[in-house]
């Protein structure tokens, strides 16, 4: 089952290209980590994939629904935190199926609260509830953990890896962090001057480590130190 | 003056020095109790200096026969027949004016269209005082109910709409971006989204309308009234009943601090999400 297809996306502002002919194929339960510089056209993939901003040319294909977790946790402050997650489902039994979000997330006890009251991290966990409920195909998560402490960093991964092991949809993480990429993705996209560059595919026997050095290589941080 | 040079000493005293002395101000109540004291303090003078007739009933009855006179009128029934005429009058001033401002602020916050064609002409006429507008208003309505009922509107629809569009205008792009990822239809949005986050500012607009619908209520009522509490000070007048009169300044002094106490349980019933209005125990 393909989460997304893109073909051939292109966009430019002005003379400079943000995209240019990129193609991307995810499937489903298959977890792709996006990795660039600041500016080589990264997020402005993500969110031409997320309809939010649009394509020049080429052509994306969904299947099913996409659901984006954002660097900041956008939840709406004037709703409790289980109308936070059920934002835009329909039907008689949402707020057991955000009940049931939430649990996955480690706040069942929480519906009833106010987004205020949470922590960086918990409310980065509502943002990734009230993804999840909507059972994306395509799950797109524009750098969300940059703004958590290391400590929090660490167990949002792990959160990140059960729940996505087990619902399935395909990832796309944006992300500029290497150590993030490898700890958490199936496959490595590496983007430079709106391309996809290389691609490398992470199995159990992989080296991390050699992978880590040739991704730190490739995206231009000389490692003088070892 | 030696008695402010003598104030002036102390406050370096009080600073570097408190404890055994100013200990007695600390104790729970102690500051509350003294800021009452002083109106009351007033209040006595007051009465003291009427009824010895060295202030004179026709400049200022004394407090203790404006209550008799307000209890009288009570009783008779007048008071609150007054009352509720003036209160019908502000009430559906209101909720015209109100209506009209939040309407004429939805569209103009949710269509550049809207707001290019109609903010400038609003934001000119604005720019003229209501109450100047009191005559021209005579001239279209007569001194009838119509003509109360349009100044009340006039005042409130301005701060209702520019608060609402700005409220509208205010919210984060950010969670606009969110409603879309998460395929809200519009009205979903609007209900969800775009209220909720104008609210705040919509309902400071409220405050400022009830302040300044009351200002044109009493404006509005001392021409051409036969009822309401405007028609009760200027009947009052005639025959130089001060003690009506300053009865009448104080309900409408009492009106506009429940009108604002009202404002401000609305605010803290709607907004107790948000971290400035919440209260203790509402987590």
């Amino acid at each position: 089952m393909i989460a997304v297809n893109a073909i051939g996306l292109s966009r430019s502002y002005g003379e400079r290209a943000v995209l240019n002919r990129v193609n991307l194929r995810i499937e489903s339960g298959e977890f792709v980590a996006l990795l660039g510089e600041s500016g080589c056209g990264k997020t402005t993939l993500l969110r031409a994939l997320a309809g939010l901003d649009g394509i020049q040319t080429g052509r994306i294909d969904l299947p099913g629904r996409t659901a984006v977790v954002f660097q900041e946790h956008r939840l709406l402050p004037w709703q409790r935190l289980w109308q936070n997650v059920a934002l835009g489902l329909k039907g008689s039994n949402v707020r057991e199926l955000a009940e049931a979000a939430l649990t996955e997330v480690g706040l069942g006890s929480r519906l009833d609260d106010w987004p205020r009251t949470l922590s960086g991290g918990q409310a980065q966990r509502v943002a990734l509830a009230r993804a999840l409920v909507q059972e994306p195909k395509l799950l797109l998560l524009d750098e969300p953990f940059a703004a958590l402490d290391a400590l929090t960093r660490v167990k949002m991964h792990n959160l990140v890896k059960v729940l996505v092991a087990k619902h399935r949809p395909g990832v796309l993480l944006v992300t500029h962090d290497v150590t993030e990429a490898v700890a958490l993705a199936d496959r490595i996209l590496v983007m430079r001057n709106g391309t996809i560059a290389s691609d490398y595919a992470v199995s159990a026997d992989t080296d991390g480590k050699a992978l880590h050095q040739s991704l730190l290589a490739e995206l231009g941080v000389a490692n003088s130190i070892d | 003056m030696s008695s402010s040079q003598a104030v002036y000493d102390l406050q370096p005293e009080a600073i570097l020095a408190p404890p055994a002395r100013k200990r007695w101000l600390q104790r729970r109540g102690v500051l509350p109790a003294l800021s009452w004291a002083f109106p009351v303090l007033l209040l006595v003078v007051w009465e003291i200096a009427a009824r010895s007739g060295w202030l004179s009933p026709h400049i200022l009855p004394a407090p203790s026969k404006v209550a008799i006179t307000g209890w009288s009128l009570t009783i008779s029934g007048r008071l609150i027949s007054d009352l509720a005429v003036s209160l019908a009058r502000a009430a559906s001033g209101f909720a015209l004016g109100g209506s009209v401002g939040f309407l004429l602020g939805l569209i103009v916050g949710f269509s550049k269209v809207a707001g290019a064609l109609i903010d400038r002409p609003v934001q000119m006429i604005r720019a003229v005082p209501f109450l100047a507008m009191l005559p021209l208003v005579i001239v279209w309505f007569g001194v009838g109910e119509s003509q109360k009922v349009f100044m009340v509107s006039l005042s409130v629809a301005f701060p209702i709409y520019i608060n609402t569009t700005l409220g509208i205008r205010q919210i984060d792009p950010k969670l606009l971006e969110l409603g879309r990822v998460q395929n809200l239809g519009k009205f979903e949005m609007v209900r969800r989204i775009i209220l909720p986050g104008a609210l705040p500012s919509i309902l400071t607009g409220i405050r400022y309308a009830l302040a300044s619908a009351w200002l044109a209520l009493i404006v509005a009522e001392t021409v051409g009234s036969n009822a309401g509490i405007g028609f009760l000070a200027i009947d009052a007048r005639e025959f130089l009943r001060t003690d009506v009169i300053v009865l009448t300044i104080l309900i409408y002094a009492g009106i506009g601090v429940a009108a604002d106490s009202l404002a401000r349980a609305l605010e803290s019933v709607l907004l107790s999400w948000h971290p400035n209005y919440a209260s203790e125990g509402n987590k």
